[in-house]
Formats: C-alpha cells, sequence, structure tokens
C-alpha cells in the first residue's frame, strides 16, 4: 500500500513538473524578438499604402532532427545516474534475492527428497520387519502346530497304548476268570454228571476213574468248541 | 455545412520546447530534460523498492521488477550474447527502463510527450552502443581480429571480398548506430505526430459542429493511438535494448 502511494505521488508529482513549462513551440531569442516587432511596423507601413513594403521571416524554426546539446547533457547524465544506481545497488539487490529464492526453493526440494528417501527407507524397514515378525508369526504357529501334534499323537500313542494294556489286562482276566470258571465247571459238571449217571445207571462205578474220564471227555468238548 | 480551418501546428511546435532554467547553457532545463529526470526517478524508484522487499513469493513492484530483470536476462541476454553476456544484464535493463519510461510519457497525460520523439537521446544511445561494441570486439579479438573478422568474413570467397567488404564496413560501422537511433526517433515522433493529428482533428470538429455523425471517430482513433502507443514504447525499448545485446554479442562472439 505504502509502496503504491509512493508510486503514485512520484507520478503526479513528475506530470505535474513536467506539464509545468507549458505548450511547445519554437524558442525565440532577443533578436527575433526585436525582428518580429520591425515586421509589426512593416505590416503598419504595408497597411498604410507602402506597397514597397514586404514582411521577411524572423523566426526559424530549429530542425527538429538535429539533437540539442543540453537534452544530449540531461539525457546522458540521467541515463548514467541510472545506470550507475541499477549496477550498484538495483541489480545485485535484485539478483541476491533471486539468487536466494532459488536456492532456498533448491535446497526445500533437496530437503524435501531427502525426506521422501528417509521416509521410503523406513517404510522399507518397517515392511521388512513386518515381514519378519509375520514370518516369525508363521514360524511360531507352524512350531506350536507341530508342537501340538506331538502332543496329540502322543496322546493318543499312550491312550492306545493304555487301551492296548487295558484291553490285554482285561484279556487276561477274562481268559483267567473263564479259566477258573470253566474248572470250577469243569469240577461241578464232572459232580453233576456222576451224580446224574449215578442215578441214570444207578451203578456205582469207581469214582476216580469216572471223574478222569469225564474230565477227559470236557476236554475234548473244550477243545473241539475253543 | 459549417465550414472550419483546421490549423496543423508546425512539427517543430509540436517537440521544440522553450528552456524555462540556464537559458543558452549546455545544461538549459526544458521538458525533455525534465522527463529525463522522471525516467530517472521512476526507473530507480522500481529498483530501490523492488529489491528492498525480499518476499520469497513476489507481488507488486517486486514482481514487476524481477520479472524485468528476469526477461532481460533470459529474452535478451542469454538468447544473443549466451552466459559471456551476463555482465551485462545491469546495462541492458538500464537502457531498457531509461528508454521505455522516456517512450512511456508520450501517453501520460499533461507530460504527454516522448523524449525520444528528440533526436538527442536516441543518437546519444546509438553512439554509446555503437562505441561499446566496437571496443568489446577489440577486447575479445584485438584491433585486428575484429576489422578482420567483420570487414572479412570468413567462408566467403575471396573474389567476393570486393563487394562484401565495403557493405559490412557501411553496414556494421555507419549503418547501425544511424539505424538505431533513427528507428527509435522515428518511431516514437510518428506516433506522436499521429496522436497530435488526431488529437486536434477531433478538437476541431467538436469545435465546428458537435452533432456531426463523424465527430467521435477521430477520438475514437486517439483513444485506441493511445493505447498501441503504449505497445510502441515498450516494443521501441526492447528492440533498442536487444539490437544492442546482438551488436555487444557479436563483437564478443565473432563466429555468431
Amino acid at each position: 500500500m505504502r509502496t503504491k502511494v509512493l508510486l503514485s505521488g512520484a507520478v503526479v508529482a513528475g506530470a505535474i513538473l513536467v506539464g509545468i513549462p507549458g505548450v511547445a513551440h519554437a524558442s525565440g531569442s532577443a533578436e527575433e524578438q526585436e525582428c518580429l516587432l520591425e515586421q509589426v511596423h512593416v505590416a503598419e507601413e504595408i497597411a498604410a499604402g507602402d506597397t514597397h513594403a514586404e514582411i521577411k521571416t524572423c523566426e526559424e524554426a530549429p530542425n527538429p532532427i538535429l539533437p540539442a546539446v543540453d537534452e544530449m547533457v540531461w539525457g546522458t547524465l540521467a541515463f548514467l545516474v541510472v545506470f550507475f544506481g541499477i549496477a550498484k545497488f538495483g541489480y545485485p539487490a535484485i539478483k541476491k534475492g533471486m539468487d536466494d529464492r532459488t536456492a532456498r526453493i533448491a535446497g526445500d526440494l533437496d530437503a524435501a527428497d531427502k525426506a521422501k528417501v528417509d521416509a521410503e527407507t523406513v517404510r522399507n524397514e518397517y515392511e521388512r520387519r513386518l515381514a519378519d515378525a509375520k514370518n516369525e508369526a508363521s514360524r511360531i504357529i507352524e512350531e506350536a502346530r507341530q508342537a501340538a501334534d506331538g502332543v496329540r499323537r502322543d496322546l493318543i500313542a499312550r491312550a492306545e497304548a493304555e487301551a492296548e494294556e487295558l484291553r490285554r489286562r482285561n484279556a487276561e482276566a477274562v481268559a483267567g476268570e473263564r479259566g477258573r470258571v470253566m474248572a470250577e465247571m469243569q469240577g461241578q459238571v464232572a459232580s453233576l454228571a456222576i451224580e446224574l449217571a449215578e442215578k441214570v445207571v444207578e451203578a456205582s462205578l469207581d469214582r476216580e476213574a469216572n471223574l478222569q474220564l469225564i474230565e477227559n471227555y470236557i476236554n475234548s468238548v473244550g477243545q473241539q468248541r475253543a | 455545412m459549417a465550414s472550419f480551418a483546421l490549423e496543423f501546428p508546425p512539427i517543430s511546435h509540436l517537440v521544440e520546447w522553450p528552456a524555462f532554467l540556464f537559458e543558452d547553457s549546455p545544461f538549459a532545463v526544458n521538458k525533455i530534460t525534465l522527463i529525463f529526470l522522471f525516467a530517472l526517478v521512476c526507473t530507480l524508484s522500481l529498483f530501490i523498492i523492488g529489491g528492498r522487499r525480499q518476499a520469497l513469493v513476489p507481488t507488486g513492484v517486486q514482481n514487476l521488477v524481477e520479472s524485468s530483470v528476469d526477461f532481460i536476462r533470459e529474452g535478451v541476454v542469454m538468447q544473443t550474447m549466451g552466459h559471456d553476456g551476463l555482465s551485462w544484464v545491469p546495462f541492458l535493463t538500464s537502457l531498457f527502463f531509461f528508454i521505455f519510461f522516456t517512450n512511456i510519457t508520450g501517453i501520460i497525460p499533461v507530460m504527454q510527450m516522448p523524449a525520444n520523439a528528440r533526436m538527442a537521446m536516441p543518437i546519444v544511445f546509438a553512439v554509446m552502443i555503437w562505441v561499446l561494441f566496437i571496443a568489446v570486439g577489440i577486447k575479445h579479438q584485438g584491433p585486428f581480429g575484429y576489422v578482420k573478422s567483420v570487414l572479412f568474413p570468413p567462408g566467403v570467397p575471396k573474389a567476393l571480398y570486393v563487394l562484401v567488404t565495403p557493405i559490412e564496413f557501411i553496414s556494421t560501422f555507419l549503418v547501425r548506430p544511424f539505424s538505431l537511433a533513427v528507428r527509435l526517433f522515428a518511431n516514437l515522433l510518428a506516433g506522436h505526430i499521429l496522436l497530435v493529428t488526431f488529437g486536434v482533428l477531433a478538437a476541431a470538429l467538436w469545435a465546428a459542429k458537435p452533432t456531426l455523425v463523424i465527430v467521435p471517430l477521430p477520438f475514437l482513433m486517439l483513444v485506441f493511438l493511445t493505447g498501441f502507443e503504449v505497445l510502441v514504447a515498450f516494443l521501441q525499448a526492447y528492440i533498442f535494448t536487444i539490437l544492442a545485446a546482438v551488436y555487444i554479442g557479436g563483437a564478443m562472439h565473432p563466429e555468431h
């Protein structure tokens, strides 16, 4: 805002200053003005009837193509001041500002690139660790699964062994019991048979011989059934 | 139809300004010299204000000045002189701004006089550029080498030097400064005369018969030409600057 006011003020002041000199005209010297007065008298004589009188041109306009020395001097001085001001102060300040900005932007871009590379590195590291963790988890799960399988197999094997042992014991027990029962039953059956035979034949046989006979028979029957 | 006398002022009345200080001395002050001071103040003000602010994102005057310097550096110097010409940026920037401000006064109300419609500064600038490119040529190639590279361009059959050498001499050492000065001076003088012509015509028509249908036409043309003169002011400053760069760059690098 201040800058705009300053610039506007400079433009207005300059415009007023430059406007002061008034309208352009062919400038005239003192001789030319004297000549002009003479010509006014000549004109009066012509008006009075003097036919020999003749008005001549007093003022000769300068050739607009020829350079004016004063303008060359002021213009050259003004340009030299402008050049000196720009070369010494204006341009270095502007150039420094532009170079600083370029350096700053380049630095920011480098920093951004570095940050990007760092972030990439961190991300890769993170992904690597994540992959390691996943692998580790998979390995642990696999181990656990294998351990569980082992435990399961052990348990099953142990259970099967125990069951087998139990079955074997039961079979032995059953066999023993069956043997005992069979022996007992053999005895009883023999006695019953003897008694029955005695009653049937009512004949008294040799008890020991009959027992031996019956046992042999039962054994033969038992072997046949087995 | 009402008749009216259209009196067009002589050319000298359009461009000759009386001195009002130090008359009849080489330091006489007239409107043209004040325009030079105006250009001086404007150019330095721009650079002082633009150089003082160092915002990261340039705006306003800083943006204008930085864009202009960048334009001179990249659009003029790098295109015509290359890296070796970067030390000429301050000079060419001064030249561009000074010529532009002394041109643009032709359409600034109250001033309405382009200082370069006078021959003084165009001829000073042209001679300055002439001296500079010869000096640069001698500095970079030596006196003999420079004259040889200008007058006897390589690749031309020797028999043709009879024709080429005088042409090169005239075009480089005589026509260049003349064309530089006349191009700037004539363009600005022509523009100024056009503006005055249509201004006088518009005023005369208005004074003679305001109800005439064609009364607005000269005024509209005046408005159009005023806008056109802005373009001319910029374009002539740019042309002068780039030609100066081309001449100086050519003296630095004869192979181009």
